[in-house]
């Protein structure tokens, strides 16, 4: 490196000035104009924080938000060289952080995860998709899906509630499935059941339906005489909403 | 050839190409790389109708740190994949202690900045296998100079062979925040390594300061200093950056056509026989 420990030196000084707000003294440097590139750093991260979680910024009150994105842009490093990915890395320091304990918002992990997928979801690279036929039989063929997914287990139902006494008030087991519709490149989502998020995790693992089922009294389901019959009705709904593909040939 | 920077926001219309109609795009690999999904085919849609260019933002080139081969690894991936053989950058630094800022943050002007831009910027040529084309930033504070900021760019030039992004507003802006005049630094560069040109509006925040914000149309003194400046050229590609505030796409096009205007104006008759860049 040719650089001197001097130059260096202030160079770091200037970059954290920027992510902190503080040390504003660096040589050689017009403090008053300083100050603009810490506006102008702090707002790219927080623009950027906005627009990947705005239900979370809606919905949070205004000073924890704040306080988060303060922290969070002082004390991490951001990796990615892509601005997209940052809040990636803005859900995973809150989660290191128990930032749900501590700003006492006990479903902001579940939160930042289903808002974090939608974005990751809809920006990723292309999967292949696999070779389907439309038509097979839905208990013994190898029943494809979508390979663009998520399936995200919450405690709370982030995905249809905003308000903290609602949220609060339905804490539980909730499972969504998150998928890209692969001609628009949307990204929709559809909430499980139980059952039917252990049916998707094992469609996906390439199981027959048949061999699901038989593991169903195993999970404590209670095998009525419907459960099959729902089931493929379920999966007959999703094909039309593109989340099933098809069958193996 | 008078370009415009490849904007989500109107991507659909310049795939179209009725509104709006450049005669090539430009847009950064690192907001693309990696991208599937709608955007994905927009990108293909729009590189099948246009020419294009590449302007980097995080290479960080004034960094402390070494560069990061990963990320060399996939821009030059996504430069083959596209064929693109123009990649800009910026004389600037953008991460530090290995944190990223997504901004361009000014590098001392100093001799050890200058050997130590110099010899990255020419690892990253060696390893593009393709010029790098540096370009000259706007700043708003000096850092710790112990030169000028004319005779730090034309040493990196000197020193790594590299050409020069001449972005003219940001020479207006920078003679403004700090008092210089922009005729006589541009008449300094070494301006035969110039390889392309860049072109924006800003805003004026204060009495002594403007901010480089792409937000708004270009004022008349800059396109005054562009048409001064492009006469002492050979013809190279010039962009339109426009990032925020989108006006309507027919205004866009009105920036367009007088850029184009005065490149014809003056290059088409001293430079009939030399071909663009791209």
């Amino acid at each position: 490196m040719h650089l001197s420990a001097e130059t260096y030196n202030i160079q770091q000084a200037f970059s954290r000035y920027c992510l902190t707000g503080k040390n504003r003294r660096i040589t050689g440097v017009q403090p008053d104009r300083l100050s603009w590139y810490r506006e102008m750093v702090f707002n790219i991260l927080t623009e950027a924080l906005e627009a990947a979680f705005p239900i979370a910024y809606a919905n949070l009150p205004q000073r924890k938000w704040d306080s988060m994105t303060q922290d969070f842009c002082s004390h991490h490093a951001c990796k990615s060289y892509q601005l997209w990915k940052m809040p990636l890395e803005f859900y995973t320091y809150a989660v290191e952080h128990s930032w749900d304990e501590k700003y006492d918002i006990p479903y902001l992990n579940d939160l930042l995860s289903f808002e974090w997928a939608e974005l990751e979801l809809y920006n990723m690279e292309d999967l292949p998709t696999p070779a389907f036929v439309p038509q097979g039989n839905w208990l013994h063929d190898v029943i494809l899906l979508n390979p663009e997914y998520r399936l995200l287990a919450f405690k709370y139902p982030v995905q249809k509630e905003t308000t903290r006494r609602k949220l609060l008030q339905q804490v539980g087991a909730w499972f969504v499935l998150l998928y890209r519709i692969p001609v628009t490149g949307q990204v929709q989502f559809v909430e499980l059941s139980p059952w039917l998020a252990f049916v998707a995790e094992q469609l996906y693992a390439g199981i027959t339906l048949s061999d699901i089922l038989e593991y169903a009294p195993q999970l404590n389901i209670t095998v009525t005489d419907t459960l099959a019959s729902d089931t493929i009705t379920f999966l007959r709904e999703m094909q039309t909403r593109q989340l099933v593909l098809g069958f193996q040939p | 050839m008078v370009g415009i920077g490849f904007r989500r926001e109107f991507a659909e219309e310049l795939i179209a190409g009725e509104l709006i109609r450049p005669d090539f795009i430009e847009f950064a690999p690192e907001n693309w790389m990696h991208i599937g999904g709608h955007w994905k085919k927009l990108l293909h849609q729009a590189v099948e109708k246009y020419p294009v260019l590449c302007h980097g933002l995080s290479l960080s080139i004034g960094s402390p740190e070494p560069l990061d081969q990963e990320f060399l690894r996939h821009v030059k991936s996504f430069l083959d994949e596209y064929q693109i053989q123009l990649y800009s950058e910026h004389i600037s630094y953008s991460k530090c202690d290995n944190a990223h800022m997504y901004d361009l943050l000014p590098v001392p002007f100093r001799m050890d900045a200058v050997r130590h831009i110099s010899s990255r910027i020419q690892q990253v040529q060696d390893f593009m296998e393709r010029p790098l084309v540096m370009e000259i930033v706007s700043y708003y504070t000096p850092v710790a100079a112990e030169m000028s900021e004319v005779d730090f760019i034309c040493e990196i030039v000197r020193q790594s062979g590299c050409q020069l992004l001449l972005d003219v507003n940001n020479v207006y802006v920078n003679a403004f925040n700090h008092q210089y005049d922009a005729k006589e630094f541009i008449s300094q560069l070494p301006l035969d390594k110039v390889g392309y040109i860049h072109m924006a509006g800003h805003e004026k925040v204060l009495p002594d300061l403007i901010i480089d914000t792409h937000g708004e149309a270009i004022i008349d003194p800059v396109y005054d200093l562009f048409e001064w400046t492009i006469q002492r050229l050979k013809p190279v590609p010039v962009l339109l950056e426009r990032d925020l505030n989108i006006p309507q796409l027919p205004a866009l096009q009105g920036e367009l056509n007088r850029l184009k205007s005065i490149c014809n104006k003056h290059w088409s008759i001293s430079h009939a026989l030399v071909g663009g860049n791209i």
